[in-house]
């Protein structure tokens, strides 16, 4: 039964890795397949994909397992630094949702773009970080290693940020991209930062060891109070980050700028709950620090509130519902800090489904709005609640203001965040210079270009 | 960043012309700048009523090809295509070399034969600048260029063997002769270009190849020396219009950047037409006043320059200034003078375009929408920019300021002059054209005329200077211009050719006379989509007659449906409508026709609260909870669109209005108000229009029969068969916001059916008939006339009142249907054919279901092409079109000139329609194709709707007018070309008393041609009157079908006959 189910396993990792492969590499050699051709070979991946994950599911329900591992060995392997590359997966009641709702929103989405980018320039480039993201998202979601997750998280990022800037003819987008890498690093250096300590204190970076080998969500850590604080709090701010989490949010309008069905299966619907899943993968670990459930509770509530605020005053489709999917997110969030975490999975997948299908509708806003009209017979009501109405005109006008300028949240990272390491890397950009000067000797005359 | 003297080195020696005051100014004066400055505005409305103009009616005034390069200098947009693409269309057969000298000849008449150097006229420069391309490049790119590829060691791909040959022969000949200056000229590149031969005298032993290479080389360093010995060319400079434009070229901080995100934030809100749930508080205030209060504080974590932003308002607030004090005191702290003030406004108006033509389109132009804007609000708006423009130029200065250390920036005014100093030096360089760039050029056009090196060496200085300006005459602007005159030329003499080849009038007039039986007649809108229906329902029934008429059928009205909540307009925008028509239940069909509405009332309100509650917090939780239901529509509708679009009609065939209804097209005394249901919604804005409709629901018999008459004397509709088809026309598909421009222009971007089943009404009517008989008019009691509605993305067609048809006609209507089904299939066969999705070997049964799935796939960016590739109008009778294939590209307007008067009025009211209809159609089709990132809207990947007015592209932009990418993508881009029935001399004297459609004639934004009613006999306008055209060729393509004609071919088709004559 096992080589059957590593059998399985394998399908549903190796179909996409060979996607990737076979459309990055004859993207590389400057011979890109025919558009029918990538759609076919993308297709027919996801396809077997989605039945592999389906077979293991049966498997276990059949045999009445929880948990199914596939370890693949180290990967680098430095034995007198202690260093290894772990990489390990796992199928498990966590997963393998995540990986049945990855399959079938990935499926229906490549063949919604298949037809939507038809003849766009871009086709191929899209397909190609298509495929990226979806190995990015199995290995993350899959993953039984904290490196392994990291992997998959950084090439998840990698895409996505490609992905916003799709259009790289016009300016927007690339800055906007560019930003949403920037915060994503700041994400990924938490994250490694966090898995750096847990190697350093567990020795390794199985989750599974971690929980003393108990299949998700049973088990707790054996991490001392003050690591498991640490990592957990390192964790949080990687989650934050990826997440559009307080004060990140606000890097998911941004988001926005590439073609529709890119923004509504990545940032609407997957990539956007990659950080509430990894909280979800680690909760029994720091299931008993207080502290950590009560700094997650008061993230996600306050991300909630906020972005619940934000989205109700925005005016176009995309940033109204890339905000209210924030504020579920802060709300899924919550609910990991206390303890319902199937609940949050159930969450996470109605979230996601129900986001990508009002992504992929927005543009037929006018008709949709005219149809309701229509059936009652006059304007919409916009449902400004009654809270709001009571507020004291000039408290009405600062809170409209917050929200419309969305909390000024990337203000507030230019200038705490940006604006402090700009001119650290300033400060050292001048004393190079300077040294440089004086090694030259007495500087040449003004004006003298050489 | 040390090496450059700094901005301050330029300021000190101007600083004495710093001394004079800015001027100040009235507000008049600002007034007048704002008025002048709208005209320039886009003129799109919200999108949800798209309709199509003229993208530079504001330059109309002007010659088309003045107007584009206005249009250029004003928008930065380009005026025509790329010169790559026009070689493209050359080489793929849609330019030809013919019509490239004609077109050269034309334009240069005089000029033409007049001699530039060593003999080569005028038109043989031109003609090779043309025909090849002249490439250039930035300097460095140039020298890579000479260095390492085969520049200076073959000639061009283009230029032929024999010149080349003659080229070495002459400067071989030219070496014998003077062997001993050559010897010493050439020493050097003997050395260089032989590679080591051992051969002491260069001409003896050298290969072929060393020839080439040698005459080659010789030849550029004559080209350097002749470029070296003229006068400067400047390149256009980076036009200098705003402080913002100065910092950007100087620094490279684009200062609008944070200004516009600013406000297309707030101005979205502003503009909200009930999108966002919570909405600008008290916005029924003044912006000016509205934004004062919003950004006058100053708030924690705002970015830096806000801080400078809410000082500038407090300024204004303490000195109480209104909207317009405020521009002026903004103008003048920005250091305006008067000369530049036009400019100016132009300019600040026009960096966001979409929006402040929206603002002013909301303001002025859109009592129908929920929220339209107060007076007043473009100038609020201006004042507004100009203050985020002041501080975030501030905040740029403080930056630039800590950058080049000069704190005298950062306290400086911010006057144009001081700043354009800044500008001046950091432009310098790039300005010129440099003298290797001038010698590549002359290196290129020496090569493809043939002139040898020797022959160049001759030239005196004047010589060169002559050479190089005729050269510059013909820059990249005048090229394209030509290439287009071209490209139109090879096109129109297509079309008129086919049409020449029509078999004259009077043969064809014949048959006609001898009443042969008409099987039925079809009336459809003029739509270029219309032709290839037209045109395969002649094809599948001979005996068929078809007119075209503009698609409201001159039936103005607004009109409700029994399932809408609001009145429409359809009629074009030109004509506001006086009568209301509504529809209603039958009256055995009214009570349950009410529960259906009070069911749709329930179901909308809760998918209402479903939408808005999916975006809240805690409903948003439930509804996510349970988001995994969304997977099945979502699955099936992308997978399986057609299919889940049938499943979806199916149940909603519970609470869909019943096909049993009533136009009440008839006047109803005012308080005799038949529908309960009708007046609901009073309460509403639309109210004043709900009033107004009482007072004039339906038309008086008399006006029926004005309407009647009207449309069927346009037609030339006199023969009338048993059953006559009328047939609006309309689109819909999904994920379009721009769906209202596929439905019929003529009802204002409405759809036309309800037009088309009054008409049918009115002419059915006894009584009309009746009035109708006594001015002359006989429709005989036999012919009945049939409403319907063609769908041109599904090609489905409906039929209104059919259960109101005598029996005896029941064989007529189904006969017709089901020739009318046969075509439908045959039409979406045809118009397949472009869809590079549909498969080439379509049959027309699968076709037609391919084209239903379109309009149903959320993913489709295409549902149909529109009017894409729309090239002519035809105004005539059919007779002289009948039979011929123009490939979906013609407009075609009936009219019969034997019919008309001495005064021309039919031909006159139908031009006076026609003309700037299809011309804006045309033009906005051509301007969104030769620039589409300007002009159009942009690819429609990335739109996103806002404020449900518009669409941005992506997160946050200007609000995108014009079409988009996908929509123009097979268009030609061309002016319309008109051809109409009648003589030159009506048709001069219809525009001299029509000063708008002269404008639009004599200034060449259309093309115009007459067809002598009688013959075969072309005219073509030019410059104030018409001129002899004479067909260039005379055999024309004859082939069975339609099908064969298009059968298996994706790209535009020539034209053909059809069948065997």
């Amino acid at each position: 039964m096992s080589s059957v189910l590593n059998c399985l396993a394998a399908i549903v990792l190796g179909c996409p890795i060979l996607t990737l492969l076979i459309l990055g590499l004859s993207g590389l050699i400057q011979r890109p397949l025919p558009e029918q051709l990538v759609d076919r070979l993308t297709k027919f991946h996801v396809a077997m994909g989605l039945v592999a994950t389906l077979g293991i599911l049966g498997i276990m329900i059949g045999t009445n397992h929880s948990m199914e591992v596939l370890d693949l060995g180290n990967f680098v392997e430095i034995g007198q630094e202690h260093f290894h590359f772990h990489l390990e997966f796992i199928f498990d009641r966590l997963s393998i949702p995540m990986v049945l709702m990855t399959f079938v929103l990935v499926g229906v989405i490549g063949s919604f773009a298949n037809i939507y980018l038809q003849g766009d320039a871009g086709y191929y480039r899209f397909f190609v970080c298509f495929s990226m993201f979806l190995v990015g998202l199995l290995f993350a979601f899959l993953a039984g290693t904290i490196e392994t997750l990291f992997l998959g998280w950084e090439l998840v990022g990698l895409s996505s940020a490609l992905l916003i800037a799709y259009f790289h003819e016009r300016t927007s987008p690339v800055e906007n991209g560019l930003r949403v890498w920037g915060i994503y690093r700041v994400a990924d250096a938490a994250f490694l930062m966090a898995a750096l300590m847990m190697h350093h204190w567990t020795d390794q970076g199985e989750f599974l060891r971690m929980v003393n080998d108990q299949p998700w969500p049973q088990g707790t850590s054996h991490l001392d109070p003050l690591a498991s604080l640490s990592v957990g709090l390192l964790l949080l701010i990687a989650a934050a980050g990826k997440s559009g989490l307080v004060p990140f949010s606000g890097w998911l309008p941004r988001a926005m700028e590439g073609p529709t069905p890119s923004s509504a299966v990545f940032y609407g619907a997957l990539s956007i709950h990659l950080g509430a899943y990894l909280l979800l993968r680690l909760a029994p670990i720091f299931a008993d620090s207080l502290v950590i459930r009560v700094l997650m509770f008061g993230l996600g509530a306050l991300t909630a509130i906020y972005a619940a605020m934000t989205a109700r005053v925005q005016t176009d489709i995309k940033s109204a519902l890339a905000f209210s999917s924030v504020c579920q997110v802060g709300i899924i969030v919550m609910e990991i800090a206390l303890g319902f975490w199937y609940l949050a999975l159930v969450h996470i997948i109605g979230h996601a489904f129900l986001r990508s299908l009002q992504l992929l509708r927005a543009p037929t806003l006018l008709r949709d709005y005219r149809t309701l009209e229509n059936a009652i017979g006059g304007r919409l009501a916009n449902g400004q609640p009654a809270w709001i109405a009571r507020m004291a005109n000039h408290r009405q006008i600062q809170w409209y203001r917050f929200a419309l300028e969305r909390g000024y949240m990337d203000s507030m990272i230019d200038q705490a965040l940006l604006k402090p390491f700009r001119k650290l890397f300033k400060a050292f950009e001048r004393m190079e210079n300077d040294w440089l000067r004086w090694f030259e000797g007495p500087s040449r005359p003004r004006g003298q270009d050489p | 960043m040390e090496d450059h003297p700094g901005p301050n080195t330029c300021h000190d020696t101007e600083e004495t012309k710093l001394d004079t005051k800015p001027s100040a100014f009235s507000p008049e004066q600002v007034q007048h700048a704002i008025e002048h400055a709208i005209h320039y505005l886009p003129s799109q409305g919200p999108i949800a009523v798209f309709v199509h103009h003229n993208t530079l009616h504001a330059f109309e005034h002007l010659p088309f090809e003045l107007a584009v390069i206005e249009g250029w200098k004003k928008y930065g947009a380009e005026p025509y295509l790329s010169e790559d693409r026009y070689r493209q269309e050359f080489l793929r057969g849609r330019i030809a070399r013919e019509d490239i000298e004609q077109v050269l000849a034309k334009d240069l008449d005089q000029r033409a034969e007049q001699p530039i150097v060593l003999g080569t006229t005028r038109y043989e420069l031109r003609l090779a600048m043309l025909l090849h391309p002249i490439r250039n490049a930035p300097e460095e790119e140039l020298r890579w260029f000479i260095a390492e590829t085969k520049a200076l060691r073959e000639f061009r791909d283009d230029v032929s063997p024999n010149v080349e040959s003659k080229v070495i022969r002459s400067v071989q000949d030219w070496m014998e002769r003077n062997s001993k200056v050559t010897q010493q000229v050439t020493q050097q590149f003997t050395q260089q270009f032989t590679k080591g031969s051992k051969s002491e005298d260069p001409t003896a032993a050298s290969s072929p190849e060393q020839w080439r290479a040698w005459t080659l080389a010789w030849l550029h360093r004559v080209c350097i020396k002749g470029a070296s010995l003229v006068g400067e060319v400047l390149n256009d400079a980076i036009p200098v219009r705003r402080h913002r434009d100065i910092v950007l070229g100087s620094h490279g901080i684009d200062c609008d950047v944070c200004v516009n995100e600013q406000l297309i934030r707030f101005l979205g809100s502003a503009t909200d037409q009930g999108f966002a749930q919570w909405g600008l508080p008290d916005r029924d205030r003044p912006l000016f006043e509205l934004f004062q209060e919003l950004y006058g504080v100053r708030s924690i974590f705002q970015p830096g320059w806000l801080k400078e932003l809410s000082d500038l308002i407090a300024q204004d607030r303490a000195s109480d200034r209104t909207s317009i004090e405020s521009i002026v005191h903004s103008l003048e702290s920005l250091g305006l003078r008067e000369y530049g003030l036009d400019d100016f406004i132009d300019s600040t108006l026009l960096s966001l375009p979409g929006w402040t033509g929206m603002i002013w389109q909301l303001e002025t132009n859109a009592e129908w929408t929920p929220r339209p804007l107060r007076d007043g609000s473009l100038q609020d708006y201006l004042a507004i920019r100009l203050l985020l423009d002041r501080a975030s130029l501030r905040s740029a200065l403080g930056q630039i300021a800590e950058i080049e250390d000069q704190p005298s920036l950062q306290q400086g005014s911010l006057s144009m002059e001081r700043l354009a100093q800044v500008l001046a030096f950091h432009q310098r360089r790039n300005v010129r054209q440099t003298v290797y760039q001038r010698a590549f050029i002359l290196f290129q056009v020496a090569q493809l005329l043939g002139w040898s090196p020797n022959e160049l060496e001759s030239l005196s200085a004047t010589e060169w200077q002559s050479l190089m300006d005729e050269i510059s005459h013909c820059g990249t602007m005048e090229r394209r211009r030509l290439l287009h005159l071209a490209y139109e030329r090879h096109y129109r003499n297509e079309a008129l050719d086919a049409i020449a080849s029509q078999p004259a009038p009077v043969a064809v007039a014949v048959p006609t006379k001898a009443s042969r039986p008409i099987s039925f007649q079809v009336i459809t809108c003029i739509d270029d989509r219309e032709e290839s229906f037209r045109r395969i329902l002649e094809e599948i029934d001979p005996a068929v007659e078809t007119f075209g008429a503009a698609g409201f059928f001159s039936v103005p009205m607004y009109f409700r449906s029994s399932s809408d909540a609001h009145y429409i307009p359809l009629c074009p925008v030109v004509i506001k409508p006086k009568h209301f028509v509504d529809e209603i239940g039958q009256l055995s069909q009214q009570e349950l026709q009410r529960r259906q509405a009070e069911a749709r009332r329930v179901l909308g309100q809760a998918s209402h609260r479903l939408h808005m509650g999916s975006r809240s917090l805690a409903a948003g939780t439930l509804t996510s909870l349970l988001g995994s239901l969304a997977s099945l529509p979502m699955v099936a509708r992308v997978l399986a669109p057609r299919l889940t679009s049938r499943i979806r009609e199916l149940v909603a065939r519970v609470v869909k209005p019943s096909q049993a209804t009533l136009l009440l097209i008839e006047r109803i005394a005012p308080e005799t108000s038949i529908d309960a249901a009708a007046s609901e919604s009073a309460h509403y804005r639309e109210a004043k229009l709900d009033q107004e409709a009482k007072l004039n629901q339906g038309f008086t018999l008399e006006e029926m029969a004005n309407m009647v008459e009207r449309l069927l004397g346009d037609l030339g509709l006199h023969r009338f068969a048993r059953l006559v088809l009328i047939l609006g026309h309309g689109s819909s598909s999904l994920n379009n916001p721009h769906e209202s421009a596929y439905n019929c222009g003529a009802c204002g971007g409405g759809r036309g059916g309800p037009n088309a089943r009054a008409f049918a009404m009115m002419a059915n009517d006894y009584r009309v008939r009746k009035i109708l008989q006594t001015r002359g008019l006989e429709i005989p009691e036999s012919t009945c006339f049939v409403g319907g509605y063609h769908n041109t993305c599904t090609d489905s067609v409906d039929f209104f009142d059919i259960d109101r048809l005598a029996p005896s006609r029941h064989m007529d209507f189904l006969q017709a249907k089901s020739l009318i089904d046969q075509a439908r299939e045959r039409n979406a066969s045809e118009r397949s054919r472009r869809f590079t999705s549909a498969s080439l070997g379509l049959k027309p049964p699968e076709a037609l279901k391919h084209v239903e799935a379109r309009a149903e796939d959320l993913a489709q960016a295409r549902p149909e092409y529109n009017h894409a590739s729309n090239a002519v109008c035809f105004v005539g009778r059919r007779l002289r079109t009948r039979g011929l294939f123009m490939d979906r590209r013609s407009f075609l307007t009936s009219y019969d000139p034997t019919r008309d008067g001495p005064g021309s009025e039919i031909l006159t009211r139908i031009l006076q329609a026609v003309i700037p209809v299809c011309a804006g159609i045309s033009l906005e089709y051509y301007f969104s194709t030769v620039d589409n990132a300007v002009y159009g809207c942009g690819s429609k990947l990335p739109h996103n709707i806002t404020s449900l007015l518009g669409v941005m592209e992506g997160a946050a932009s200007d609000l995108r007018t014009g079409l988009s990418q996908q929509m123009v993508e097979i268009h030609e881009p061309m002016r319309i070309l008109f051809v109409i029935e009648s003589t030159p001399r009506a048709v001069l004297e219809i525009l001299a008393k029509n000063p708008g459609l002269d404008r639009l004639v004599s200034n060449r934004w259309v093309q115009l041609a007459t067809l002598a009613p009688d013959s075969n006999r072309i005219e073509l306008y030019q410059d104030g009157g018409f001129a002899d055209y004479q067909p260039t060729s005379s055999a024309i393509r004859v082939v069975a079908d339609s099908y064969a004609c298009y059968h298996h071919q994706r790209d535009h088709l020539s034209f053909a006959r059809l069948g065997v004559q």
